[in-house]
């Protein structure tokens, strides 16, 4: 039963997905949002009814000459991640205006991205990983390039260029995770990309320094880090609102647990070794979206950069790798993941309503009569929440990173603290300008924003209000799986290092 | 203002190259500063009548505060309008008026009683319906009352007199006789006669505002009776019943007098000789159509920070010039003016409002810049009623004399070319 489940939730994006063209356009949306629904409840059954999530697995041979395997399985932070992809695919489908054009290309497209995401993080064999992986690369650049703003080709090219170099370099990481390890030569040479087979490997210290540079590679592109993040700010800004939340909140989470699952879980010792490295690039990320969001003019563009300063505090957290950090880590991708899409679809909402994201051209929405009180207050609450406000879920995030990673690294953890402090900066500059003021009223003339358009905000800011007053939300699922990832780097790494010898 | 010759009018003045030429081709042609449209003509009447109701709260509170509250140092109850003053008879209506200008009753309108009775919410308690602010807004009337005594010199002699030694032993008499008996205020008012006597001035300029406010309700009654019986029929229409009006009851008096213990005291007597024209309607066009002060918290007065004009006579936040888009929440005059009118709109403009924009959603905004227009008919009427009062009529044939009155438009538009004037805006029906 516990096998179907897993299975069901692989199935039902692909079964959607496939099924939706040939559907009438009107259902295209009903079709999307009803498989979103069954996933994330089938998400929910298993987070709220099973401890013990060793059951969920699923071992079928597929091209066994190649390695690949149907091999899918849950642990503490791949459910997590799990319910986060199922519940931004259905706030993404929410989102969606009904009047969406081409709408079974484009839920299709959706559902494809999804169908990637939860493979991604079902996948109990790199090869599947990667397939996934890369599967979420075509429909993404898809949907940005058919459905984005005016800059959206220029954007879909620099997106998919970026996302290609990861794919690659994610491939060669791979393959050479497998191919470097040596054979004694006494039996048949038999490839596995198994976790469990690579989770033993014999890798030596010199082949992992590069498959850990490859890793930081491919991943710090997905996340992403500075300076691999020219793709971001363009991409985001210039994506359809639904596939920017689902990209900032779900698709660069894939980045985090790559280097979670890859580099920490089986190459402990070098990222040890990194560590160093990954939190110093992690403040310089924070930092660096930090002082950009303060600059910029366009709201879009503004979270886009604020994403990449939270990525950042999501890096230092994994290079620190304690068990309050890597808490943290969890607790900063779901954290993230919510307030990022939160703030996407207000900012979409606003721009749909207003037409524009200028922060210049805009002014007075909290204007009782003709402005957007409603919406401007979530966007208020999704301000506060990624400046670490108290009694927000970024908060909570935040405070687990910064106390984790404090005993590590103090200066990069310092630099972060200073970036969160920036982060208010931004926030209540945006506030100011676009909230309060004079709304002027040769512009105002556009419609408030019904409730079925605030309904995916909504729901976003319930949830980041609950994780905030209730932090089990973000941490309880994992924190035996990253007491555990933390405890081998504390016990392999840093003090009694080989590499370091 | 035209000749003719062979059948053809001619102009016997050029046209005027002013940026608001038209306007004032329309004003010389005996129009309006507001253009001529049976929706503007239907906007202006119905928020005539809709303001007429608040104000007819609003007189009568006025003078309730000026001759009766007086100088109660604790005013806490001074919106309690007493029923005397309720009932209190308007001087220009009902069948006894001195001067019937609306054929209503002379008690106040049945509509305001109604309100006062169930406000927006259910019949309770008077104090719980203050408490609750569902109630006629009178801190609008005391703000408009305030912009008149902070800005004052706009001609008349009023200013001046309530400056004189005649004005100061009056206020003393009646000072000494309300806190007679009062030891701790009396020695205060020995130790600080001024501030005693500067509230005694302000409570002078809360007669005459409700004595100017007396005239205007009526006045904007009858004419929403006019326009439901049909009689108005254009904008010019509406502003030349408004000229009429200023003309009928430009002498009558403004004073203040003060009843303590069943005694009166006249602080201004009404032999003085003050008039409502020069003493009340032109300081109040002046000081609330065209200056005010900014909403509070909007601008700095802070010099350095250069936001309000150095010379109070370049204040420029009246309602011919406002945003009527509430910045910020409660608290802002105009947008309590505009909440007391939303209560008796009449069925008409509910109609229209909910056509436009966002209909029931935004109705405060839409009545705001129906007000506006209104209020620029008002200062239409007023501007007329002076170049009658001070120059030639529109019909003269002497070119000087045209032209005399072609400066004297001019002027009065010159005020109006600061981008924060919304006259351009009225000028089409887009501006909602």
């Amino acid at each position: 039963m516990d096998s179907l489940i897993l299975l069901m939730l692989v199935l039902l994006p692909l079964a959607a997905g496939v099924a939706i063209p040939l559907l009438p356009p009107p259902l295209a949306r009903p079709a999307a949002l009803a498989m979103a629904g069954a996933q994330l409840a089938m998400g929910l059954l298993i987070a709220l009814g099973e401890n013990d999530l060793s059951g969920f697995a699923i071992q079928q041979s597929w091209l066994p000459q190649l390695g690949l395997a149907l091999d899918l399985g849950l642990d503490g932070v791949s459910l997590p991640l799990l319910l986060l992809a199922s519940a931004l695919t259905a706030m993404a489908v929410l989102a969606t205006p009904v009047s969406q054009e081409r709408p079974r290309f484009y839920f299709s497209l959706l559902l494809a991205t999804n169908l990637g995401l939860v493979g991604a993080f079902l996948a109990r064999n790199a090869l599947l990983f990667l397939l996934a992986y890369e599967l979420i690369l075509i429909p993404t650049t898809l949907l940005v390039a058919s459905f984005g703003g005016a800059k959206r080709a220029g954007a879909a090219v620099r997106f998919l260029t970026y996302g290609a170099a990861s794919g690659l370099t994610l491939l060669a990481t791979v393959l050479a995770f497998v191919w470097l390890q040596p054979h004694d030569g006494s039996g048949p040479w038999t490839l596995s990309f198994a976790y469990g087979d690579l989770a033993q490997h014999t890798l030596s210290p010199e082949s992992q320094r590069w498959v850990m540079a490859m890793l930081l590679l491919a991943f710090g592109l997905k996340l992403p880090i500075v300076p691999l993040h020219g793709w971001q700010p363009a991409t985001y800004s210039q994506a359809p609102t639904p596939v920017a939340m689902l990209l900032s909140g779900g698709v660069s989470k894939l980045g985090a647990y790559g280097l979670l699952r890859f580099g920490l879980e089986f190459l402990p010792d070098t990222w040890a070794v990194f560590s160093p490295w990954i939190a110093a690039a992690g403040a310089i990320s924070a930092i660096y979206g930090a002082l950009n969001a303060i600059a910029q003019l366009d709201m879009r563009r503004l979270v886009a950069y604020s994403s990449l300063g939270h990525m950042g505090m999501l890096v230092l957290a994994l290079g620190a790798a304690t068990p309050l950090s890597l808490q943290g880590v969890v607790a900063q991708m779901l954290a993230h993941g919510l307030i990022i899409a939160l703030l996407f679809c207000v900012v979409g909402l606003i721009e749909a309503k207003t037409g524009t994201s200028a922060i210049d051209e805009l002014s007075g929405l909290l204007n009782p009569q003709r402005g957007l009180p409603f919406t401007s207050g979530l966007l208020l609450l999704g301000l506060m929440a990624a400046a670490g406000v108290p009694g927000l879920a970024g908060f909570v995030a935040e405070l687990l990173v910064f106390e984790g990673s404090w005993t590590a690294f103090p200066v990069p953890t310092l630099v972060c603290l200073v970036a969160s402090g920036l982060t208010a900066v931004y926030a209540v500059r945006l506030f100011n300008r676009v909230g309060f003021g004079r709304l002027d009223n040769a512009r105002a003339d556009w419609k408030s924003t019904t409730w079925s358009e605030r309904l995916p905000a909504m729901v976003l800011s319930a949830a980041v209000l609950i994780a905030g007053i209730w932090p089990q939300v973000l941490t309880g699922l994992s924190e035996s799986t990253t007491a555990a990832l933390a405890i081998n780097t504390a016990s392999s790494a840093i003090f009694a290092s080989p590499l370091i010898s | 203002m035209t000749t003719t010759i062979a059948g053809v009018r001619l102009p016997l003045i050029p046209p005027s190259t002013h940026p608001y030429a038209d306007v004032i081709h329309r004003l010389e042609a005996g129009g309006s500063m507001l253009p001529d449209t049976p929706e503007n003509l239907q906007q202006i009447i119905g928020i005539y009548k809709a303001y007429a109701v608040p104000m007819d709260f609003y007189w009568r509170d006025l003078l309730y505060i000026a001759e009766r509250v007086f100088l109660n140092p604790l005013p806490a109850f001074k919106y309690f309008i007493s029923q005397e003053y309720l009932d209190l008879p308007n001087s220009y209506a009902g069948d006894n008026a001195a001067l019937r200008i609306w054929r209503g009753g002379e008690k106040a309108h049945p509509e305001l009683l109604e309100f006062m009775a169930k406000g927006e919410t259910r019949a309770m308690p008077k104090l719980l319906h203050h408490l609750w602010h569902d109630r006629v807004n009178m801190e609008f009337a005391e703000a408009c009352m305030q912009a008149m005594f902070w800005h004052q010199g706009m001609g008349g002699r009023f200013n001046d007199y309530i400056a004189s030694d005649a004005y100061r032993a009056n206020a003393d008499r009646a000072i000494k006789a309300y806190f007679k008996g009062n030891l701790v205020m009396l020695g205060l008012y020995k130790l600080f006669p001024e501030m005693f006597l500067e509230q005694v001035r302000q409570l002078s300029y809360t007669a005459n505002l409700g004595l100017f406010w007396e005239v205007m309700a009526p006045v904007f009654f009858e004419m929403s009776d006019l326009y439901d019986e049909g009689q108005l029929t254009s904008v010019p229409q509406a502003m030349d019943f408004l000229v009429n009006g200023i003309f009928a009851v430009a002498g009558r008096p403004i004073y203040h007098h003060v009843f303590i213990g069943g005694e009166c005291f006249e602080i201004i007597p009404k032999s003085e000789g003050f008039t409502w024209l020069y003493e009340a309607a032109l300081p109040y066009v002046e000081a609330v159509f065209y200056r005010t002060s900014p909403f509070r918290g909007t601008k700095s007065y802070n010099a350095q920070a250069q936001q309000v004009p150095a010379d109070q006579a370049d204040f420029h936040y009246g309602i011919l010039y406002a945003d009527v888009f509430p910045v910020g929440s409660a608290g802002i005059p105009p947008t309590l003016l505009m909440q007391d009118m939303l209560h008796f709109l009449p069925p008409y403009l509910q109609e229209l409002y909910k056509q436009h924009r966002r209909g029931e959603e935004d109705q405060l905004i839409q009545l705001g810049i129906t007000f506006q227009r209104s209020m620029y008919n008002v200062t239409s009427a007023v501007i007329q009623a002076l170049r009658c009062a001070l120059l030639y009529p529109l019909d003269d044939t002497d070119p000087e004399h045209l032209l005399a009155n072609r400066r004297f438009f001019e002027a009065q538009m010159d005020r109006f070319l600061r981008p924060e004037a919304r006259l351009s805006d009225i000028q089409t029906q887009d501006y909602r």
